[in-house]
């Protein structure tokens, strides 16, 4: 886990030349993120708390697919492990570190990504 | 690069759709967007025609992509429309699954630029394809319904046979001109002439109506082919275009029928001070058969001493007669009772003719 970084950058980069045309359109996707990831651990909670492994599926495969596009790649990992579990149909105690695990990592990210938009901005 | 096309991207991640519409119109794509199946479906019935390609998310609230694409695949109006499905690696027995269901192709998570234009290339492609198919059913329908309408104003000119000779594959042989043995049978009015000098046109067609719709009744009940009505003469022949082994029976009976019913329309004249009679002849024999006449009229018709001896006979006819040529009384003996009218001299032949008057049928 430790090789993987919270962000990788080039996931970003890459983003940024193949939609070179509009400069702002990473920004706007980035924010989008940040505005909809506490949705989708509002959703994991959520299930967990209620002990219902199907409606774990969705939030946590939604938050593994974006982070995985935006290159959150440590919380794609967190989540796709959330989302099998859900699929498994049964949860467990590894299934609540999992999800404080995701916060956590949430945490990181916002951090992250909020110095990479910052960078953007500079001259 | 794509040039023009509408995609609909159905997708619940709000990341995922902002990204995926990007590329999209990057590509040159026109862009519609759905949360959920049903919004999608909404969407594509909102559209009609419209929309060319889907991308279709698989986990999706509401209506996930698999009922989502099975709805569109019950749906007349959107089945052909081809449905990428947006998965990630670790879904690809959910991506089967999609393919069983009618799905096109599909594309993992995170999307690749590059895989993205060439499965929405290959995916426009097939959908013009289907458009061009579509157009091109749809102008073959409209020229069948043409020819059909031309076929049934063409019958109503032509004999049945003839009209469905003209709409055959064969058609255009027969119709250049083919030898065949037929019994031809020439029908007029006695007293037509005198009739229609005397009387006003309206009372001529009012008659010739009357008179043209028995004839023809009697010639489809027997199945003959009706070469002209001219005035009161009508010439009709059978075994041709559509052979008929019975071709003499049919036109003795049918000639009998006419006979009879002539008969009411006969007294029905006379009250009103009309005097006209019915003569057949009919005779049997080799004919060319074909188009005839010049660009912009042309008649099916039959050229032979047949004809002219069958409209012989039926000059000869006195009201009430059907005379029959001597190889025509000889093939039909055993069905008729029959008297023998003796050698008729007939205008434009030699020799004389020994003509047979039909009294009954047996």
């Amino acid at each position: 886990m430790s090789e993987v970084p919270v962000l990788d950058e080039s996931v970003l980069r890459e983003l940024q030349e193949t939609t070179g045309d509009d400069p702002d359109f990473v920004r706007d996707l980035v924010e989008t993120y940040l505005a909809d990831v506490p949705v989708q651990l509002e959703g994991i909670d959520g299930a967990i708390a209620a002990s219902d492994a199907e409606a774990l599926v969705r939030p946590a495969h939604t938050l593994k697919s974006s982070s995985v596009t935006l290159g959150a790649l440590r919380l794609g990992d967190i989540s796709r492990t959330l989302e099998m579990t859900g699929r498994s149909g049964t949860l467990d105690a590894t299934t609540r570190e999992n999800a404080a695990a995701a916060h956590t990592e949430w945490t990181s990210v916002q951090q992250a990504l909020d110095a990479w938009l910052a960078e953007q901005t500079k001259p | 690069m794509s040039d023009g096309g509408t995609a609909l991207v159905v997708d619940d991640s709000s990341v995922n759709r902002l990204l995926l519409v990007k590329r999209l119109r990057t590509l040159g794509l026109d862009v519609l967007q759905a949360e959920n199946g049903a919004e999608g479906l909404a969407v594509l019935a909102a559209n009609p025609g419209v929309i060319d390609v889907v991308l279709l998310d698989v986990i999706m609230p509401e209506l996930d992509g698999y009922q989502t694409l099975a709805a569109m695949k019950a749906d007349d109006a959107m089945r052909h429309i081809p449905v990428l499905v947006v998965s990630s690696v670790e879904e690809l027995d959910s991506v089967v699954r999609c393919i069983e269901l009618g799905a096109t192709d599909y594309l993992t998570k995170p999307i690749n630029p590059s895989i993205l234009a060439a499965r929405i290339d290959a995916s426009l492609a097939a959908k013009r394809l289907h458009d061009l198919e579509q157009e091109s059913l749809e102008r073959q329908t409209a020229l069948n319904r043409t020819i059909q309408r031309q076929k049934e104003e063409l019958s109503r000119f032509l004999s049945p046979q003839v009209a469905a000779l003209v709409s055959s594959p064969e058609g255009e042989q027969l119709l250049g001109g083919h030898r065949r043995e037929i019994t031809v049978a020439f029908c007029d009015l006695r007293g037509f002439t005198h009739f229609a000098e005397q009387s006003d046109p309206e009372e001529i067609f009012g008659v010739l109506a009357e008179y043209h719709r028995m004839m023809g009744e009697a010639i489809t009940e027997h199945g003959g082919t009706l070469e002209h009505f001219a005035g009161d003469g009508v010439m009709i022949f059978f075994n041709d275009p559509v052979p008929q082994d019975d071709h003499v029976e049919r036109a003795v009976r049918m000639a009998v029928t006419m006979r009879t019913r002539f008969e009411e329309l006969e007294s029905a004249w006379r009250h009103r001070g009309y005097e006209l009679g019915f003569g057949v002849g009919i005779a049997v024999g080799y004919a060319t058969l074909g188009r005839i006449g010049y660009d912009g009229r042309h008649d099916y018709g039959a050229i032979g001493n047949v004809t002219i001896l069958a409209s012989r006979l039926s000059s000869q006819a006195q009201a009430g007669q059907i005379l029959l040529s001597p190889r025509a009384q000889m093939m039909i003996e055993g069905i008729i009772e029959s008297e023998d009218i003796g050698e008729l001299t007939l205008k434009g032949l030699t020799r004389p003719v020994q003509a047979t008057n039909v009294v009954a049928l047996r």
